[in-house]
């Protein structure tokens, strides 16, 4: 579905990422790992149209190149972006209605089947977004993310920065969201658990594809695992 | 007693007015970092549309009034996005002194093109008389002007809880980028802000002009300073900022007019700006700011 | 700093040309008109070395200016004439006089004081902030000179101040003041500044104090707004409040960032481009008769030509026409 050919992504007149070529089919999961600094959310930036990129972005056979940001949105694309990025001053509620703005038609009660799968999201829904916890607004970010009923969702470094017991919480809903047959590209540091819910996997680092393939495989190339893992 | 009534009347509608002035400025502040020096201007299309209209319609009031706020909104969106859409993404600096050299040419073109002198435009005397409120005589004015401008407020509230450009353009003050991720259109958001901002010079263009009487190319100069004082003293960016700016700036005006002895009568401006440096002195970042962080985009 | 001296120099010896012709074939309008230009200069280095090197844009120079050219009109304005002109001084200041420079330096150390005060305020805040107090700050000050007319006059003439100055003064101290802001943006100093104006945060990690720098160049910068302001009234003979506002600010600011605020070739470079620019779109308003063809009055043009550099240059090329380069780097090799 999201197709990525010969991408190279440039922050100012530095290239952060060169000539890296991926594929995400439809209902699948696959992860882009790596360490910190390997061009992951550069690629993501490429994708949805806010860092300058050359090279090649299809989704559903419709080339990316030239469309504005908005217009990608449109399409069928939606970030959960690093950092998670709620709009602080906004309220829980106020956010997931922002964030469905492109699909007014039915959105209340989208809000309130997602208050169902989080809880904690419609006891706070009236409370400022700014004042809830990392795990609470990663869980908002996932949601509004998914209120305009996106195609493909990018979800960018989920577990960064959220405590072990949180980080499985987190993970426990994106299986759940491949449950679903939900297209996603997820970007992560922690590979051993995005490993667990990929259908494929891309390694990058240092801005190229060092490997790529199905996690059976990958898993066992111990070596490249301590490379980007650190755990040997 | 009818005296106090009568300067906390004044003290109001000032206030008032200068709210009004400073939210034109706040809104477009608080989503793109630009002080639109240029927002007085918009105040004097306004009056200088009220002179076409009377002249191409007798006189009939609504129309005058429709058509200069009308045309304010045109004229701010127009500028936006002709002027300010190249500097939209750059630094407040940038935007601050694009919006002064747009003032000042539009300031001139008034002067060329219509006329050095002011103009008169007489049509809205009628909505100042004198009201007896239990004993009390009242500027009818200065009660419009209260009152439109607390609706206004209202109205501006409701739109920014509930509609949903009304959340992006919250949301945009704090993270633009991620309310266009979330697939609102930036220059819709743009062109909104700017279409309020004209709005409400429009209103207070209505009021200024029935106060005056006359346009002249620099009108907008006088308030847009106003607004600007307001601003810094609530906090630059906060909408709410600028209501409690221009209601202070009000009321330390007035308060001075009727403090300071005769003798010091044209000093009220000096004495004003005082103290207003006194509070900046006390809260720099003025009473209200918004929070931001080392890190945020602002 | 080597090249920098080169450079100051490559400029003064250009401003001491223009200077020597304009003095000996220049009619007694065109000197007027080139020293009020260099006076412009004064402020628009004055104005560069807190912009340039701090990159906060400040709106407030024109009241520095006008702060020293009152001081310094003041002490130096003789009894006499203070007792016609300010009838009802406060403090005695109708009663005495002194003499040109001693003016001149009580002027520039008040000014310096000022500076001072405000800038313990103005160097903590943020970019945009900073701008605000300093509008502020311009507004705050004309509205004192406006109104205190007892010490101030408003807007009548503060006349009686003794001509002192000539061209050939004023020359020379464009020459020196080239100079020392020169070497003030290649000093340590300038060179923290810079380096920090990008990122705050870095800066002060590393343990770069940037408010006392900022509080050292604003100063430094005041006191060179004072000399302008000096040298504005000792030639004129009389000021107002009005040069001092808005109009001015604009206009030096113009000229600043025409030429590019980062160098101090571009402040030179942006003042005698916009004064020789500004000086022909006045002789267009005025409706001559060019070619045989007598072309309308345009009363406004220039206004917007001021605006519509201003909106250009922010638009196309926002770090003006010399960018970061300084006039040794396009003459010299490396």
């Amino acid at each position: 579905m999201l197709k990525v050919e010969n991408l190279n992504v440039f922050h100012g007149l530095i290239e952060a990422v060169h000539g890296i070529s991926l594929m995400v089919p439809v209902g699948q999961c696959v992860s882009l790992l790596g360490p910190n600094g390997a061009g992951k959310t550069s690629t993501i930036s490429a994708i949805t149209g806010v860092a300058k990129s050359t090279g090649s972005i299809s989704f559903e056979d419709k080339i990316l190149t030239g469309l504005s940001t908005e217009d990608r949105i449109k399409a069928g694309i939606s970030l959960s972006p690093e950092g998670r990025r709620v709009f602080a001053n906004l309220t829980v509620e106020e956010n997931l209605v922002l964030g469905g703005g492109l699909k007014p038609v039915g959105r209340t009660e989208r809000i309130e089947s997602w208050y169902e799968t989080f809880p904690i999201l419609g006891e706070r829904k009236n409370q400022s977004a700014g004042t809830l916890s990392g795990g609470e607004q990663q869980m908002l970010a996932i949601a509004r993310a998914l209120m305009n009923e996106p195609k493909i969702l990018l979800l960018d470094e989920p577990s960064l920065g959220l405590a072990p017991k949180i980080v499985s919480q987190i993970f426990g809903i994106i299986q759940t969201l491949k449950k679903e047959k939900r297209t996603i590209l997820l970007v992560e540091q922690n590979a051993t658990q995005a490993l667990r819910l990929s259908d494929y996997a891309y390694f990058l680092n240092n801005g190229h594809i060092v490997a790529e393939g199905h996690p059976n495989d990958l898993g066992g190339r111990e070596d490249l695992m301590a490379e980007l893992t650190g755990i040997v | 007693m009818e005296y106090v009534v009568q300067q906390i009347m004044n003290a109001f509608a000032f206030g008032a007015e200068y709210a009004l002035l400073a939210l034109g400025l706040a809104i477009v502040f608080s989503i793109m970092g630009l002080v639109n020096f240029a927002h007085g201007e918009m105040i004097a299309v306004g009056g200088y549309t009220m002179v076409a209209a009377a002249a191409l319609t007798l006189q009939n009031p609504l129309i005058i009034i429709g058509a200069a706020i009308a045309v304010a909104m045109v004229a701010s969106v127009t500028l936006e996005r002709v002027a300010f859409r190249p500097v939209r993404y750059a630094d407040p600096t940038t935007g601050l002194l694009t919006a002064f050299g747009v003032s000042i040419i539009l300031q001139n073109i008034f002067l060329l093109v219509v006329s050095p002198r002011p103009i008169a435009v007489t049509s809205l005397y009628f909505l100042e008389w004198s009201l007896d409120l239990g004993g009390i005589s009242v500027s009818s004015l200065q009660l419009f002007e209260a009152i439109t401008t607390l609706v206004v407020i209202m109205l501006l509230m409701l739109f920014l809880k509930r509609t949903l450009l009304g959340l992006a353009m919250r949301a945009a003050s704090l993270d633009f980028e991620m309310v266009r991720l979330s697939g609102v259109r930036a220059n819709r958001v743009f062109a909104i802000a700017f279409m309020i901002s004209g709005l409400l010079a429009g209103i207070a263009c209505v009021f200024i002009m029935a106060r005056r009487g006359a346009v002249d190319p620099h009108l907008g100069f006088d308030p847009v300073l106003k607004a600007f004082v307001a601003c810094v003293v609530g906090g630059f960016g906060s909408l709410p900022g600028a209501v409690l700016g221009g209601f202070l700036l009000g009321a330390v005006e007035v308060a001075m007019l009727v403090m300071l002895p005769q003798s010091l009568g044209g000093m009220t401006d000096a004495f004003v700006f005082g103290i207003i440096a006194l509070l900046l002195v006390w809260r720099p970042d003025g009473i209200l700011s918004p929070p931001t962080e080392k890190g945020d985009k602002h | 700093m080597k090249r920098g001296f080169i450079g100051a120099a490559i400029l003064s010896v250009l401003l001491i040309i223009i200077g020597l012709i304009t003095s000996y074939f220049g009619s007694r309008y065109q000197i007027r008109l080139v020293y009020s230009t260099y006076v412009n200069l004064l402020v628009v280095l004055g104005l560069q070395v807190f912009m340039g090197n701090a990159r906060i844009t400040n709106l407030s120079h024109s009241a520095f200016m006008g702060i020293g050219a009152y001081a310094a009109a003041i002490c130096v304005t003789p009894q006499n004439i203070k007792a016609l002109s300010l009838p009802n001084a406060p403090w005695g200041l109708n009663a005495f006089s002194i003499d040109p420079i001693s003016s001149a330096l009580i002027a520039i150390a008040i000014t310096g004081a000022v500076a001072f005060l405000v800038g313990l305020l103005i160097v903590r805040l943020s970019g945009i902030g900073a701008t605000i107090v300093s509008l502020a700050f311009l507004v705050i000050i004309h509205t004192l000179f406006l109104y205190r007319t007892d010490i101030f006059k408003g807007n009548q003439a503060f006349f009686g101040i003794p001509q002192v100055f000539n061209l050939t003064f004023v020359v020379i101290l464009a020459a020196i003041i080239v100079f020392a802001v020169r070497i003030f943006r290649e000093s340590k100093v300038g060179i923290a500044l810079r380096a920090s104006a990008d990122d705050e945060i870095g800066a002060l990690s590393m343990g770069v104090n940037m408010y006392r720098l900022r509080l050292i160049a604003w100063v430094f910068s005041g006191m060179l707004l004072a000399v302008a302001g000096i040298a504005y009234a000792y030639f004129l003979g009389t000021i107002s409040a009005r040069p001092f506002y808005f109009n001015h600010v604009f206009l030096t600011l113009a000229m600043l960032i025409f030429g590019g605020m980062g160098t101090i070739t571009g402040a030179v470079l942006g003042t005698f481009l916009i004064s020789l620019g500004l000086e022909m779109v006045r002789w267009l308003e005025t409706g001559p008769n060019v070619l045989g063809i007598d072309l309308p009055e345009v009363l406004g043009l220039s206004g917007i030509a001021l605006g519509a550099v201003i909106v250009f240059t922010m638009a196309l090329r926002p770090r003006g026409i010399m960018g970061e380069t300084e006039i040794e780097d396009l003459v010299l090799k490396n």
